[in-house]
């Protein structure tokens, strides 16, 4: 009950330091203008393609594998680029103010700090994403979408984002210094994200295991509807080892000083 | 209250804290004095539970701060050497979040702000920005943000480091304020400080305690005897009695001796120099006089280096950018 509560009590002043200063609005707007320019994109895209499929008459085409899909597995590689600038400053900003020594002093175990801290970002991303719904709202007044692929979708995209906020977390951890943390956390997620490319160029069996390290690649599924166990347990594993060795990197720093 | 047993701290080959131990009683103020890298951070960030010590142990309140860290962390505040305050937030939304974290029931945390904000004088600056407030009530709020959990033990880091004459008075005048409630640990460079508001002195200088007494102990200690160094060309001489002999000195012991050069320990009164005497003494004798300089306790030689004035330039100097 009481760590719940710290948890909390940490999550609460994460979410609201970012929108204290302008980072938490620009943030989401930015989100969600590079949103909906992919999903406008593809919904002119995917418009033309219906109408001329209707006049050669035949060939359905499906709202959710043709267009919905794609604007998903796009703004996965947006929150890419927007998630360092979440958690660059979670742990460097608190070091080298000095308030790290008041969350240490305070009857608080490393787990409750980076638990609230991983929430408080995750606040920020849910926030992110409830802005897009925006535009799925658009396509159920026009269309009849299915809702069960795009809750799995975004149920992917919450998941994924987890993913990155608990390597950000991590890295921000190693260094006083955010912008120092902003560009490791971007270098590494960009990485992640592109290790796939060098699997499709190797062997069957290299390919297997690079894909299998993408973040991205994992979400696939999930964009297309399908939520496969395997993914879910590569994602949870994946949050669960990040925020563990974030809190081996907090009290390691304990014992160097 | 507090217990340090035998702590050591070490970085990689530097020994910042090495071997100290002392007690603090309840409701004590116990002052740590040292300059500027004596150790005095560590060992406070050892007991409030910052970081671990390498050897040794510590109890506040009864718990190990390493062993029982939640329930010690409940007991102690701690102001560090700069407030931890978030710029972003006001007064009043640090201290609430403050109170939060360190456990504070939410029915009570309204009161406990309002007072917290009341005996540090920081009421009227509730609802501003923490980045907007001068170093005086940056001081003050973090203060007040060490007292909110009304905890047993106060544990503060250079309380006073960077503020005007003024606000050091204020800030003096609090913390005796919180004495009979709290015990109270804090460090200090400057020398009237400790007199001013603590009962017992810790001297601390490179990691190791050089001693611990009441201010007037030490002033008392300080004012005792002056030693001089002489060392004297009389080959199968000793001079000791020549130089009991003169008036002034108290005691006479031979220190070191080498191919007929004797070296000497003179000690005297404090308030008479008796250099002149001693020189004559021993020409007159048709010795030769090689050496005669006083020599320094090691507890002089901290308070030295202590801060034994205060002046505002020193104060400015010591603002952490």
């Amino acid at each position: 009950m009481n760590s719940v509560r710290n948890v909390l009590a940490i999550a609460d002043k994460e979410l609201r330091s970012y929108f204290a200063s302008p980072i938490g609005y620009i943030i989401i707007g930015l989100f969600a203008l590079l949103f909906g320019w992919f999903f406008y994109v593809y919904l002119t895209f995917f418009v033309q393609r219906s109408t001329g499929m209707a006049g050669m008459g035949g060939g359905a085409t499906n709202i959710n594998q043709d267009m919905i899909r794609y604007v998903l597995m796009n703004s996965a590689v947006i929150i890419l680029f927007v998630m360092p600038m979440i958690t660059m400053r979670t742990y460097a900003e608190e070091k080298r103010s000095g308030t790290i020594e008041l969350l240490l002093t305070s009857p608080l175990t490393d787990v409750q700090i980076i638990l609230g801290k991983f929430f408080g970002a995750m606040g920020l991303y849910a926030a992110m994403l409830l802005v897009t719904l925006l535009y799925m709202g658009i396509l159920f007044i026009y269309g009849n979408p299915e809702w069960r692929p795009i809750a799995s979708g975004y149920l992917g995209l919450l998941l994924m984002g987890g993913c990155f906020i608990s390597l950000g977390l991590l890295i921000s951890s190693l260094t006083k210094n955010q912008i120092v943390a902003g560009v490791l956390t971007f270098a590494v997620f960009l990485m992640l994200w592109v290790i796939n490319w060098i699997g499709d160029q190797s062997g069957p069996t290299t390919r297997v295991i690079v894909n299998y390290l993408s973040i991205v690649d994992h979400f696939d599924d999930f964009a297309r509807g399908i939520i496969d166990t395997k993914h879910l347990v590569y994602y949870l594993s994946f949050i669960t080892f990040g925020l563990f060795l974030t809190a081996k990197s907090v009290d390691s720093e304990r014992w160097r000083g | 209250m507090i217990e340090v047993q035998n702590i050591t701290k070490r970085y990689g080959r530097t020994t910042a804290v090495d071997d100290v131990s002392f007690r603090v009683e309840r409701g004590e103020i116990l002052g740590f004095l040292g300059p500027n890298g004596a150790g005095k951070t560590t060992t406070m960030r050892i007991l409030t539970g910052y970081m671990p010590p390498t050897e040794g142990r510590a109890t506040v309140a009864g718990y190990d701060v390493f062993t029982h860290p939640i329930e010690a962390k409940q007991r102690t505040g701690y102001l560090p050497e700069t407030p931890p305050l978030y710029p972003d937030m006001t007064v009043r939304e640090y201290l609430d979040f403050v109170a939060r974290i360190k456990g504070v029931p939410s029915r009570e945390r309204r009161d406990r702000v309002t007072s917290a904000m009341q005996r540090t004088h920081v009421a009227d600056m509730a609802s501003r920005h923490c980045s907007k407030l001068s170093k005086g009530y940056r001081q003050r709020v973090g203060l007040a943000q060490a007292i909110i959990h009304n905890p047993e033990v106060l544990i503060l880091d250079e309380p006073t480091a960077g503020l005007d004459p003024k606000q050091i008075i204020e800030t003096r005048e609090l913390i005796r304020g919180l004495a009979g409630d709290h015990t109270i640990v804090l460090s200090t460079h400057i020398l009237p400080e400790v007199a001013q508001t603590c009962q017992r002195v810790v001297i601390i200088n490179r990691g190791r305690v050089v001693a611990i007494d009441t201010p007037e102990g030490l002033t008392s200690r300080l004012q005792g005897a002056a030693t001089l160094y002489v060392q004297v060309d009389a080959p199968g001489v000793d001079a000791t009695e020549t130089l009991q002999g003169l008036p002034g000195v108290s005691r006479v012991a031979l220190s070191d001796q080498r191919d007929g050069v004797r070296g000497y320990e003179v000690e005297s009164a404090r308030e008479t120099d008796i250099r002149r005497e001693i020189a004559r003494a021993v020409v007159s004798r048709g010795w030769g006089l090689l050496e005669l300089r006083p020599m320094r306790m090691s507890l002089e030689e901290i308070f030295l280096q202590v801060t034994t004035e205060e002046t505002p330039e020193e104060a400015v100097s010591e603002q952490r950018p």
